[in-house]
Parts: structure tokens; sequence; C-alpha cells
């Protein structure tokens, strides 16, 4: 009877009026990458790989700054001694065969040798890349969540005095130079200002004489705060201003007025359809935002002494260290690349649109 | 209709900003003397707390930071304005380019951005700062270099559906060449969005501005926020609590960016009602 | 939603003020593991922790706790005093040395230290280019290197005054001969502790994090107050000033005047503010030239006059300099020695001495024909414009502001100036290549002055146009260069103290290298955990940066620091158990909300 079908709204044609794509779709068709899209994607960035090799050889083989000179400043050497070290880092040869040498190098996963530290820059990357992945990921994953959760709310209610004081944060926020926003939060809460208690250390990612399991959690947690928020703040900014706008784009469309018209709350309207549709340009910025990560992360290290690869990379430029410089250039270009083409691939299982594309 | 308001309404306020530094950023000259500036006949006492006399204190040679702030606006706004001239017009020759001979013109110039889109700005910037001689040039450079992707996505995109108008086919028909059809058409077209654009460049560009002097690749003799800033650092007015001096440069680096990013809001919204809705 | 948003919010306010109170517990979170603990702020970096190796400042000072060293420099007033060596001789021709080394003296794995470590150490040096990186100068003279029992004799190629200022590490024999074949590339942090004999025994490294050393209790000299030294690294000074403020580390050096200040009358806080050993200079470019007198470059020739240099003095006011740079703490400069070391210090007669004196900087040039054009603006003689470009260093905050004072008050008597302040690397080639006018220069003095008196000798000069420059500059004077010969063999400190000075005086007077300044050391510590420590020199010393390990070896607990060390880590416990409590409200609340989320979204579904 159709009375009682009018009483139940919603009950059973829900599915008669399906997303024009989405969650639910995707799963039942279940995920496949196309190979012709795969292998397109994977070309792509072994192209940007080599460019990336290719840059950082000439880059910095053009940095001006005899290196030998400049690690054996201040101290007496002969001009035999200054050869060897020449002929050690095998910058005695032409530019040709020093290229030969390096792309061969690179290719192995041999970054060279550091010339202020005397160990192989791999190793240096090695050690120092935890720290940054540490930084960088949980400041990432929180930006993320917040960014993102109160960018669909803002959209959602666009125009409300929320949406207005959030828009506008997020835009004080974005104008902020990183390095001033850290100094101001040293001052602030490092060292307390007023009232407010100096509540975090300063700098490093641990003291020396912590033992015992929890001591040393809370102990890293205290340290991470700082540099975090630093990071969060530039980041959040980004994933709200473009979580806001992809989703006003999709507040007017057809499917949402079919979905009210059905009768569905306004919450599951937009949780169930605005939401995913909105999603997918909006986790892709945040991989295409590493390249400001990795930014942020060499300032907000350089200024909280954060162990991790953005201070190595700071260091590297006051000698300035070549090999480390070359070295961290690939690294950082090659991360972004690595993690867009994973991007890339991801796609066609979270949005089939992109298949046929 | 009321977002769409407020939106311009900001813009004008970021305008009407922008307007005022730039005044006071050209006029400086007129009430800031030689020796206001210089580190030897510095009218103060190095580093003295806001007073009467000098209303935000004193900078690390005893210079008001008053003054300061004001003539750093002058090296800020014109590596801004230089750098985003060079990136948008990097960024509007590739991507006018790419949009009109399309093919594999497209697929190399958009490759090619891509590529530079997802580099590590501050690591390319600080690279090239340190090839070539340190100084405000330089800079410019640094940043020009790097900040032209967006641009050039930008202008190919609007480059692409003005091609598809049909006085363009009527153009071509007529026998007009490329650079004609370029110079004519499409650049007059596509002129509005770059503007648009430039002036969101020009936030960032004065931002990487301030990160390369804070990181000693800028010349630290010009007064500038970045410099200025560095400076207050090297002397360690950070942990002698000298807020006066870090507070003014970094509030006209939020305020000149953040003007320059409503204005270019405003901007877009005007000149692309789709947007209209959603800014 | 799960709970009503003013709700929400209270919880939020609730968590957020409870972690404040949490997290302002005193910073020394958890207790060390037993004794006492001295944790000191470093900037600096380490580029090698083996002996061979190391340049940085840091690891060679850290080396100073971790080895012994032949002799060592007295504490009062830095004259060499015995080290591993007890006692030593001379021979006649002064060309041998025989050094008794003290008995009964053991590494840290309880092997005896012998006089065949010693021999072994410089023999290494002498023959292995890459063991020499780091301290080869000191044994290039040796001719030969013997050790018979206790005895270390030392064979000279030439007599040198130097034999009491060998600062190199004496490494154990046992361990390194391990280690010769990859001698260049062994930076000594594989394993921990690390053998050593000196009044530190290195236990742990993180780079860029910490470095942990314990107190040698077997040290011959006496066994340190601290039972644990630790270096914690920070980039930056602001953030190691702030952390001497709240306790996380217990002393800073290398304080800018501001930071001085602000940390001066601050409770529990000593500051110190002593003279330093180092000089800050402005050199000028004479036209670089080979040791062959091959000229090239492109430094103004306008500098090769006498009057004109003397005239570039006299316009500097150096007190003012001192003043605003320094903030005052400082002495304006001189003679090349600081007065630190007052034995080889030589400080020019007033009549004769720079001060800062315009008039007569302007009289110099006007008749040195520099005449000044329409624009206030001096001109060369033959009517040429000048401009002279002045080189700094990033990474030395004073180039910046030197640089702006110096073009200041040289524009002030008529002479244009350009201004670079580059990284070291750049600065090197520029001086490399002899392109520069004027460049700002600063020299740490080692209480054996020979090493900064060899940079301005004729052989510093590149083989050949653009070579490496041995020296610092290209200064070349043949009166200076005898002088330096003659007081390297003499072997009365007396006569050797009036040659040196007498060098200084060659310098002064031709003004190629002009002392600036010398900058005050400004340092600061936390009275409640260090009582009490030794300076060197005395009264008016420095902490950090000793020709000794005086300042370390010494420092005893404060007497206090036993009762606030226990409050601290019983405060840290409690933070421990709030932060706790706080962790587990958290994760239960977290987890309410993601269940009440479910429900209801369950509940949408059913409906749907």
């Amino acid at each position: 009877m159709s009375i009682t079908v009018s009483a139940h709204p919603g009950s059973g044609d829900a599915a008669a009026v399906p997303p024009p794509s989405g969650a639910a779709s995707v799963r039942r068709r279940g995920p496949v990458i196309p190979l012709r899209y795969a292998a397109g994607r994977v070309a792509g960035a072994l192209v940007s790989m080599l460019a990336v090799v290719v840059t950082g050889f000439f880059l910095f083989r053009v940095v001006p700054g005899d290196p030998v000179r400049a690690l054996t400043r201040g101290r007496a050497v002969d001009a035999a001694q200054l050869a060897a070290l020449r002929h050690q880092f095998g910058i005695d040869k032409p530019l040709i065969a020093q290229f030969g040498d390096y792309t061969a190098r690179v290719v192995r996963g041999d970054l060279g040798t550091s010339y202020q530290y005397k160990t192989s820059v791999s190793s240096l990357i090695g050690s120092h890349v935890w720290a940054t992945v540490y930084l960088v990921g949980t400041a990432t994953l929180i930006a993320a969540f917040l960014g993102l959760r109160i960018g669909v709310r803002s959209a959602w209610k666009h125009g409300s005095r929320a949406d207005r004081a959030n828009s506008g944060i997020a835009l004080v926020l974005w104008s902020m130079p990183t390095f001033w926003l850290a100094l101001i939060l040293i001052v602030v809460f490092g060292v307390g200002f007023g009232p407010i208690p100096g509540m975090f250390p300063t700098g490093g990612m641990s003291s020396p004489n912590v033992h015992g399991f929890f001591p040393s959690v809370w102990d890293h947690f205290r340290h991470l705060v700082l540099p975090c928020v630093t990071l969060i703040a530039v980041l959040y900014a980004q994933y709200l201003l473009t979580m806001r706008a992809t989703l006003l784009e999709e507040v007017g469309a057809d499917y949402l007025t079919t979905a009210r018209a059905k009768g569905l709350r306004e919450d599951d309207v937009r949780r169930r359809h605005a939401v995913p549709n909105a999603m997918l340009p909006a986790v892709t910025l945040v991989f295409l935002n590493l390249g400001t990560a990795v930014s942020g992360s060499i300032l907000a290290e350089t200024v909280f002494s954060w162990p991790g690869l953005g201070s190595l990379f700071y260091e590297a430029l006051t000698v300035p260290d070549q090999p480390l410089l070359e070295g961290l250039f690939i690294f950082f270009a090659a991360a972004v690349v690595v993690i867009n083409l994973l991007a890339e691939l991801l796609y066609p299982i979270l949005d089939p649109r992109v298949r046929t594309s | 209709m009321i977002a769409d308001f407020r939106h311009r309404r900001a813009g004008l306020v970021g305008l009407a900003f922008l307007v005022l530094t730039a005044v006071a950023a050209l006029a400086a000259p007129l009430f800031i003397s030689a020796e206001d500036l210089s580190a030897v006949f510095a009218p103060g006492v190095p580093r003295q707390a806001p007073s009467g006399h000098f209303l935000l204190g004193t900078d690390a040679y005893g210079r008001s930071m008053v003054a300061v702030t004001i003539w750093g606006a002058r090296i800020s706004l014109t590596v801004g304005l230089l750098a985003t001239l060079l990136a948008v017009g990097i960024g509007a020759l590739v991507g006018v380019a790419a949009g009109h001979f399309g093919g594999w013109v497209d697929t190399v110039l958009m490759r090619v951005t891509d590529w530079f889109l997802v580099l590590p700005v501050l690591v390319l910037a600080t690279a090239l700062a340190s090839v070539l001689t340190p100084g405000v040039g330089t800079v410019v450079i640094a940043i020009g270099v790097t900040a032209w992707p967006t641009a050039a996505r930008v202008v190919r995109a609007q480059t692409l559906s003005v091609e598809s108008r049909p006085y363009i086919e009527r153009a071509k028909a007529l026998g007009g060449g490329h650079w004609h059809v370029m110079r004519r058409h499409i650049l007059p077209n596509v002129m509005p969005l770059m503007l648009a654009q430039a002036t969101l460049t020009v936030s960032a560009a004065i931002l990487t501005e301030a990160t390369l002097a804070f990181l000693g690749l800028s010349d630290p003799t010009k007064v500038s926020w970045g410099t200025t800033l560095q400076l207050a650092r090297a002397v360690g007015a950070v942990s002698a609590g000298d807020w006066w001096i870090l507070l003014p440069p970094g509030a006209a680096i939020i305020a000149v960016a953040l003007a320059f990013t409503l204005v270019g809001r405003a901007l877009e919204q005007v000149l692309n009602p789709r947007l209209q809705e959603r800014m | 939603m799960p709970l009503p948003l003013p709700r929400r919010r209270a919880l939020a306010l609730a968590a957020a003020l409870a972690g404040a109170a949490v997290l302002s517990a005193p910073a020394a979170a958890a207790a060390a593991p037993s004794g006492k603990t001295l944790t000191v702020a470093t900037t600096g970096s380490v580029d090698s922790l083996s002996p061979f190796l190391a340049q940085r400042a840091l690891p060679t000072d850290i080396h100073r706790l971790m080895y012994d060293f032949l002799t060592n420099y007295d504490a009062a007033d830095d004259h060499a005093i015995g080290g591993l060596a007890g006692s030593w001789t001379t021979s006649a021709d002064k060309l041998t040395w025989t050094f008794t080394v003290r008995d009964g003296v053991k590494w840290s794995d309880g092997q005896p230290v012998t006089a065949d470590d010693v021999a072994w150490t410089y023999n290494l040096m002498m023959t292995n280019t890459n063991a020499a990186t780091a301290n080869g100068t000191f044994v290039a003279n040796f001719a030969k290197v013997t050790a018979t029992g206790n005895q270390l004799v030392i064979t000279l190629k030439q007599p040198q005054s130097t034999m009491l200022a060998l600062d190199v590490p004496i490494v154990p024999k046992h361990i390194w001969a391990a280690h010769v074949a990859d001698i260049g590339k062994f930076n000594n942090d594989a394993q921990f502790p690390v053998v050593g004999d000196g009044p530190f025994i290195l236990t742990g490294y993180q780079k860029d994090q910490y470095l942990t050393l314990d107190a040698n209790p077997n040290y011959w000299r006496g066994k340190p107050g601290f039972d644990h030294l630790v270096f914690k690294f920070y980039k930056d000074a602001d953030a190691e000033v702030e952390a001497l403020k709240k306790g996380e580390v217990d002393f800073v050096s290398g304080l800018t005047p501001a930071q001085y200040e602000s940390l001066k009358g601050q409770s529990d806080i000593v500051t110190n503010d002593a003279p330093s050993k180092r000089f800050y200079a402005l050199a000028i470019n004479p036209g670089a030239t080979t040791t062959t007198g091959q000229a090239f470059g492109n430094g103004s020739p306008a500098l090769r006059n006498q009057k004109f240099r003397q005239a570039l003095l006299y316009a500097v006011d150096t007190k003012t300099l001192v003043a605003k740079t320094l903030g005052g703490y400082g002495v304006a400069g001189a003679g090349y020695i600081p007065p630190a070391f007052a034995t080889y210090h030589w400080s020019p007669d007033p009549s004769t001495a720079y001060t800062y004196n315009p008039d007569k900087a302007n009289q110099l040039l006007d008749t040195a024909g520099f005449k000044k054009g329409s624009n206030g603006m001096r001109t060369m003689p033959d009517g040429k414009p000048l401009t002279l470009r002045l080189l700094g260093e990033t990474n030395r905050p004073d180039d910046t502001q030197n640089a702006a004072f110096v073009s200041d008050y040289l524009k002030a008597v008529g002479i244009a100036t350009t201004t670079s302040v580059v990284d070291q690397g750049k600065l090197s080639d520029t001086e490399t290549a002899g392109t520069f006018d004027l460049g700002f220069d600063s020299w740490q003095v080692n209480p054996d002055p020979d090493y900064v008196l060899s940079l301005r000798k004729c052989d510093g000069r590149p083989s050949k146009p653009g070579g490496t420059l041995n020296g610092d500059d290209f200064i070349c004077d043949q009166n200076y260069d005898a002088l330096y010969a003659k007081q390297i063999s003499e072997y009365d400190p007396a006569t050797r103290a009036s040659d040196v000075k007498q060098m200084e005086q060659a310098l002064y007077t031709d003004a190629y290298i002009n002392v600036l300044y010398y900058p005050d050391v400004l340092e600061a510590y936390r009275s409640d955990v260090i009582g009490s420590w030794e300076k060197q020199p005395q009264p008016n010393g420095v902490y950090w940066g000793q020709d000794g390990y005086w300042s370390f070896w010494s420092a005893k607990p404060a007497a206090a620091s036993a009762s606030s060390s226990k409050s601290s880590s019983s405060s840290s416990d409690t933070g421990l158990i709030a932060g706790i409590v706080i962790a587990v409200v958290v994760v239960v609340g977290g987890g309410g909300l993601v269940l009440a989320r479910r429900r209801r979204t369950a509940s949408a579904e059913e409906r749907e």
C-alpha cells in the first residue's frame, strides 16, 4: 500500500537512487588496477626519478666553494694532502666522468660520503629518516584529521559564523611564516610568557637520562608537542581550505538534492553522499602536500633541534656539504615521487571514475 | 549571495591595506633618514623596550623598530612582486604553449610542470640560492624558478577553454599563425585569471623570502622583514624575551601575505563566476 | 553527535588544563640511574669521534676529556705542565726531547698506559696520511719517535719551541691497532664505552641528540666530582638558553650579549664574563701573490698604499664596535695575541696606535692622493672609481653587524663599500681567488701562539694562482718571517716572548691584519647543580674552551642539588601518573565516542 510506504521514508528505495559513485559502489566492484594505467604511472615516475638524479648532480656540482678547502679551513694542510683528499672524493676528475661515477653510484643506492661526517650519506639519511617520519607523520595525520573534518563542517554550513571563524583562522595560519611560529611557540610554551608556564622542552627528541618504558613514552611525547604543533599549523590550513572548496562544489549537485528529496537526514546526506565524493581530491592533496611538509619540517626541525633529515639539511647547507645536500635533495624528491605514485595507483581502487580517464 | 559580498568585502579590506602598505613603503624615504637606518649612527640604544620615543622599541643596532618595519616593506614587497612577475611569466609561457599547441608539447610541458610541482620548494630554492651569489636578486630568481608551476597549470586550463571557443576557430581559419592567436586571442582572455593567480603567488613569495633570509641565504645587510627576524635570532633576542623585535616583522609578514591572499581570492571569484558559490 | 557540543568543549578544556598542569612539572623528567649528572648544552657538531679525524671544536674538546695528552696547561695561567709525561729533558743541540711517561696510569679496560702507546700514536700520524688528518701538523717536524720502557724519545728535524704544546690525544695501541687499515673512515663510535685514560669515559653518542660520558674512577689526578657528563645538542642558541632557564641543561657557553643579560640576576643561575682567547680582525687583501711572487686576483691597488690602510683604521671606531656588536662585552683590539695571554700580548704605544680619528683618516687619504669627488666619495689618485668589497661569513653573526658598522664608518670618510656575507665554502673560494678587498677574520689562539703566527708567513701563500692558501691571507714580510724562524728555535721563554711581540709590532705597522677587538666569552651555569668549578686562566677565565679539562674535572655538585633532584624526580612521577590517568581517560573516552557513533551509524543504516 502506497500510504504505508510513504510512512517509512527512504526505507526500501534508497538503492534505487545510488550516488554517482562512492564507497558503496567501489566495494561491490572490488579493487582492480588497470594494467595500462599502472604501467603509465610507473613509467612516469621513473622519468621523474631520472630527472631528479640528473638535476641533483648538476645543481650541486655548480655550487661554488671548494669543499676540500672549506673542510680544511683553519688548519695547516699541505698541497699533497689536499690533492689526496680531492682524489678521495673523486672531484679531481672531469665533470662527465664524475657524472658517470655518480649515476652508477646512485643506482646502487650509494649516495656518496659526507664531507663533514666522513660517513656514507645513505647511512646518515637512514639514521635520521625515522625522526622525520615520526614528526611529519604524526603532524600530517592530526592535521589531515582536523583539517578535513572541520573543512567538511565549514563547507556544509558555509557563510555561518563558525565557517567564517574557521576559514579566517586557516587563512591567517596559511600566511604565517613557519619559523616565526616556531620561535613564538618556544617563547610562549617553552619558556613561559606571562601567566603561561613553560610546559614543553625547547628542543630535541628525548632526554638522555630517562629510563623505563612509560617515562620514555612520556618524555618523547613532551618533546613532540611543539614541533608537531608547528607543522600541524602549516598543513591544517591547506587541508581545511581544500576540503571546504571541494565539498562546496558538491553541495549544489543534483544527486544530493535527490537524496534529500527522498527524505534522508541532512547529516546522512553529508556523510554518506557528499563527503565520499569530495574526499578523493582532498586525500590527493594530502599526498601532494608532502613537499610542503618537507619544507615545514626543515624549519621546525632547525628551530626545535629535532634530529631528523631537516636539521641534517640545514647543517649541510652551512658548510656546504655537497654530497649530503645532493643526497638529501634526491631523497626528498624521490620520496615525494614515490608517494605520489602510490597515491595514483590507489585511485582506481578508491574511485572507479579514474579508470575510465 | 551574502558569502559573495562578504568575501568581496574581505578583498576590499585586503586591497585597502595593501595600498596603505605600498604608500608607506614608497614614501618611507621621506620620513626615514639614512641615519635612522644606519648601524653606527642609529638614534637609540640597542634592544630598548617600547617607550614614548620609540613606540615599538629598538632593534639590535638601536634603530627604531617602527622605521625598520616600514623600511622592511620595501624589500619584502619588491622581492615578492618581482619573484611573482618571474613566476607568472614563466607559468604563462608554459601554460599558454601547452594549452595552445597540445599534443606532445603539452605532454612534455605538463610532465615538467608536474615534476616541479611535487619538488619540495624550499629544498630547491635553498639549493638555487646557495648556487648563485647571495643577494636580493638571487632570492627573486630562486622563488621565481620554483613558484611557476601552479600558474602554468591554471593558465593551461584557461587556455584550453578559450581554445574551444568559436572565434579562435575563425581566427585560425582566417590564417592567423600560432603567435597571432596566442598573442591576440588567448593572452587577453587568460590575463585576468593570471592576475588573480599572481596575487596569490605574491603572498607565497613574501613568505619564501622571509624563510630564505631566516636561513641566511639572503643579503643580511639589507633591511627586510626576513633579515630583521634573522638578526633578532642571531643576537639572541628570542631568549632575551625582546618580543618587540620579533612581533612587528612577523605581524607585517602575516598581514601582507593575508591581504594578498584575500585580494587574490576575491579576484578569482569576480573573474570566475563558477567559483562564486564555493568561496 | 554523540555529545552535545558545550559538554564536549568542557571536557576538552578540562583535559587541556590537566595536561598543562602535568606538563609544567619540572623538566628533569626522570632521575639519572645513579649519581650526579652535569648536562652541558652545545650548538657544536661532531664531525668524528676519532682523535685522528676530528677537526671541529666540540669533538676536539671532548677528546681532552677522554684521552690524556703528553702535557697539559696550568689552570691558573696556562703555562705548560705535565700530563701523561711527568717530566722531560732536552739535548744540547735542541733536537732530542726525552719524556718520562707517568707510572701506574691505566686505560679504562685495565691495561697499563705506556710510552709505547704514545710512540705508536705519533708514528701512525707520521706515516699514515689519513691518521694525520686532524693533528698532522704537530708531528710534521718529527724525524723519529721511539719508546724504551717509560721513556719516550722524539728526534726533531729542526729545533721546535712548541714541544710542550703537542695537543694530540694519545690512544691505546692495543685497541687502535685493529683500525689502522680503515683509519680514514673509522669514527670511534661503534662500540661503547670507548677505552680511554682521561678524566671521563665516553659511554654513548646519539648524533644530534646527546653524548654521554661517565667519570673515570681511576683517573690519576683524581676522580671527577660529577659521575656523569652529558652534552645535549641544540641547533639554536636561544633554545639552549631556554633549556638552561628550565633546568634541562646546567651550563651554556657562547651567549650573545642579549642572552647573557637576560640570564643575569636570575635565581640559581651564575653568569661568567671572561676575556677570551680569540681575536676578531679585519684582514686587508695586500694583493694576491704566489710563493714565487706572481700576482693574481683583483684586490684594489689602493690597499697596497700603507697610508691608505692606516687611514682605514683611523676611520673605524673599535670602541663603538665593542659597545654595539659586543654590547660592551669585549676589549678594543690592538696586538695580534689577545691580552688573555699576558706573556705574548703586545699593545702599541698610544702615540702610534690607530685610535679612532676621522680627521686624521681624511688627512692621510688626502695626502695620499685619494681625492673626494663632488658626491663626497673618494676616487683613486688616477681618478678611477674606488669601491672596496667587504667580505663576511654567514655563520658568524658578528660579521653582519660589523659589516654594517665598517661600511658606515668608511662612508663617513668618503670610501664606498659593497658587502657580501656568504657561507664558508664561498668565503674560502673568494679568499683563495684573491677577489676581495676587506674580509673579517677570527681565530682562537692557543697557549702557544705558534699556529696563528705561522698563518702570516710568506709560504702561507699558494704555489700557483688560485691554488690552496696554506695560511690565511697573502701577507709576505721577510722581516716577519725571519722573526718567526728565530722564535720557533728559541727555547728560552722570555726571549721567545720578546720575538713574538716584535712580530706583532710588524703586523700592526704593516696594517694588513687589523685586530678590531677581543670578544669576551659569555657563559652561564646553574648554581643549584654545580657547586664549584675551576676557570682557566684564573681569576677571570672561561669554563668552556679551556686548554685542558679543568672545569669538568674539578666541578663539584651543589650541596642542595641532592634534595632538589629528589623532589624533581618525585614530581615527575606525579606527572607520569597523571599522564597515564589522562591517557586512560582519553582512550576510554575515545572508545566511548567511537562506540556511540557506531551505534548511531547502525541505526541510520537500519532506517535506510
